[in-house]
């Protein structure tokens, strides 16, 4: 080490204050996780082999289907398959997010800094939503269309099939917001992972026995949603308040983790 | 140095000169029916250098993660720079460094990245004045030729390095550091003392540690806490000295020199010993002014006696801290 006299320079200070101090420069580094390493391409590469390589299967597999019915098969193997498939990769992606960063000793490190806590939060909230939308959710989707357009012999409906991929990010955000708010309140990963992917396997046995008002408290119909609007099939009724339900209950876990990530020591 | 409840506190609004950094009252943490830290009351003057010592577990890092807002006190009160630290911890943040124990950073990140992440918390720019602050920095601590390295194949010591790095990038008001010499090597420890003797006049520094020496070279003053109890809080100097205790080192009649000495009333004991042909004299007396001036004349009245070496006696660090550690536990 040197000991030589630290000149001094004239630096502008960060004026932020309140829940928002530390959000950009967290979410800079959350981002830079994603975008910065091969985390992104090998996430992509993941959800393409994994929706788009099922879906053009099924595209290329016509079996004497009539060109709307191929169209309706092709688009409810993608959507439903990425209602099953994204939220297990996002459980088992983010399980140590949160966590591991609390047993690691990073998260004291970063929150001896002048950091909210709300930031450490939600900045990894927004970084893993937009990482997730674009690998597991946008890049498939236009694939999938590029694909369509090439196998199909009718054209999809842009409008629906957008309206479908926006429920699909709908979803996403439910459960990147559950990951990380279950590592709020946990400490250790095993429960994490385990909270996360029993509630998406309960969907999966559990749908079709349960009453419809439970059901639709839940995030299991995000999928039939999102897939109903390209194939025109739920009531209006049955669409709207899924979606509402879930996003009332993504901003109340939101909201928890925070509340929870204040109560912490470290 | 007193420490004592007057010394101001916070950046004063007025003329006065900002007096005290750290002042806890009654700083309480319980974990359960655990006591970590008991009714700690303290001041860190500014710009002074505070070594905060005590053994494994007797609540040095809890003390300091309630000062950072890490955790929240049970009972008591802190405050730094006048601002409670369960109520404005981001604003105390924003003018503190702070080194981990164990210093963890984002394995991913090179040693550069780890201080442009940290200095983004406190600066946005400009670009050139920032890097040139981590340059300096990176100088600073001997990390310039890692700088570009993954922090994930630091040493202990590297890591260490590092965490000095970033905790005084933004050149804070108080610099709180947790064992900042533990792992690091004789020559790395040399180097950390001299940094921080160097930053005591640009800001004040709190640290824990178990190198009682380091202690001793470059401290103002000692807070030594036990089973979460504060045993002692003083100047070092203070600390050390031997108050009515004189010892002298000589050759001659030792025992016509202990005779001449206990005749004299100021003098209340006199010990002699001797160790491989050197002969020792501890005297303790009741009047430090009187034996300053007439001890040493008093014993060399005495025909045949040399007097090699003479003083006050000065503790060394570590006797006073077993001294007092063993005194709790008894």
């Amino acid at each position: 080490m040197t000991t030589t006299s630290a000149t001094h320079v004239e630096l502008i200070p960060v004026r932020s204050s309140g829940w928002r101090i530390g959000l950009g420069n967290l979410t800079r580094k959350e981002l830079s996780l994603w975008w910065a390493t091969k985390f992104w391409w090998i996430q992509t590469l993941i959800w393409v082999v994994i929706l788009n390589g099922v879906s053009t299967i099924v595209m290329l597999d016509s079996g004497g289907m009539t060109p709307d019915a191929l169209i309706d098969e092709a688009v409810q193997t993608f959507l439903l398959v990425g209602a099953t498939a994204i939220p297990i990769g996002i459980v088992l992606t983010l399980q140590g997010s949160i966590v591991g960063e609390k047993e690691l000793g990073t998260a004291a490190w970063v929150l001896s800094k002048p950091v909210s806590r709300a930031s450490f939060v939600l900045s990894k909230m927004l970084a893993h939503f937009i990482g997730f939308t674009v690998t597991a959710v946008l890049i498939p989707s236009l694939l999938f269309l590029t694909a369509a357009g090439f196998i199909l012999p009718e054209p999809i409906e842009l409008g629906a099939f957008g309206i479908a991929v926006a429920v699909t990010e709908l979803a996403v955000l439910f459960y990147v917001v559950l990951t990380l708010a279950l590592g709020c309140f946990s400490r250790g990963r095993g429960p994490v992972a385990g909270a996360g992917i029993t509630l998406i396997l309960m969907g999966q046995f559990f749908k079709g026995m349960l009453p419809m008002t439970v059901v639709m408290a839940t995030p299991w119909l995000l999928g039939d949603v999102a897939a109903s609007f390209p194939m025109q099939e739920l009531p209006e009724f049955n669409r709207v308040v899924p979606m509402i339900v879930v996003a009332i209950e993504t901003i109340v876990l939101g909201s928890l983790a925070v509340w929870r990530f204040n109560r912490e020591e470290f | 140095m007193a420490l004592n409840s007057d010394v101001l506190e916070g950046e004063d609004r007025g003329q006065r000169a900002p007096v005290s950094v750290i002042t806890t009252r009654g700083l309480t943490k319980t974990y359960g029916s655990i006591g970590a830290l008991e009714s700690l009351d303290m001041i860190v003057p500014q710009h002074s250098i505070v070594g905060f010592l005590g053994p494994n577990g007797a609540g040095k890092t809890t003390a300091i993660k309630l000062l950072l807002g890490l955790s929240r006190p049970t009972s008591g009160k802190a405050t730094v720079f006048g601002l409670d630290t369960a109520e404005d911890s981001t604003a105390i943040r924003s003018r503190i460094g702070y080194l981990a124990q164990e210093p963890r950073f984002y394995t991913s990140m090179t040693a550069r990245e780890t201080l442009e992440f940290t200095a983004r918390f406190f600066y946005r720019g400009p670009k050139r004045e920032v890097k040139s602050r981590i340059n300096e920095t990176l100088d600073l601590v001997g990390l310039a030729d890692k700088a570009d390295r993954p922090t994930r194949g630091f040493s202990g010591g590297e890591r260490q390095r590092l965490g000095i790095a970033q905790a005084q990038v933004n050149h804070p008001d108080l610099l709180i550091l947790d064992e900042p010499a533990a792992a690091l090597d004789p020559i790395g420890r040399r180097d950390v003392l001299a940094v921080m003797e160097r930053l005591r006049e640009y800001t004040t520094i709190f640290y824990s540690t178990h190198i009682l020496d380091d202690v001793q070279r470059v401290s103002d003053s000692v807070v030594i806490l036990d089973h979460g109890r504060k045993v002692a809080d003083a100047a070092t100097t203070q600390l050390l000295d031997g108050g009515c205790i004189y010892q002298l080192t000589l050759t001659g009649d030792v025992m016509a020199g202990s005779a001449a000495l206990q005749k004299q009333p100021w003098v209340t004991e006199v010990v002699a010993t001797a160790s491989n042909g050197v002969h020792s004299m501890s005297v303790t007396v009741s009047d430090q002014e009187t034996a300053d001036s007439l001890l040493l004349r008093s014993i060399l009245q005495v025909d045949d006696i040399t007097v090699t070496a003479f003083g006050r006696k000065q503790y060394d660090l570590e006797e006073v801290f077993l001294r007092l550690v063993e005194k709790q536990e008894n």
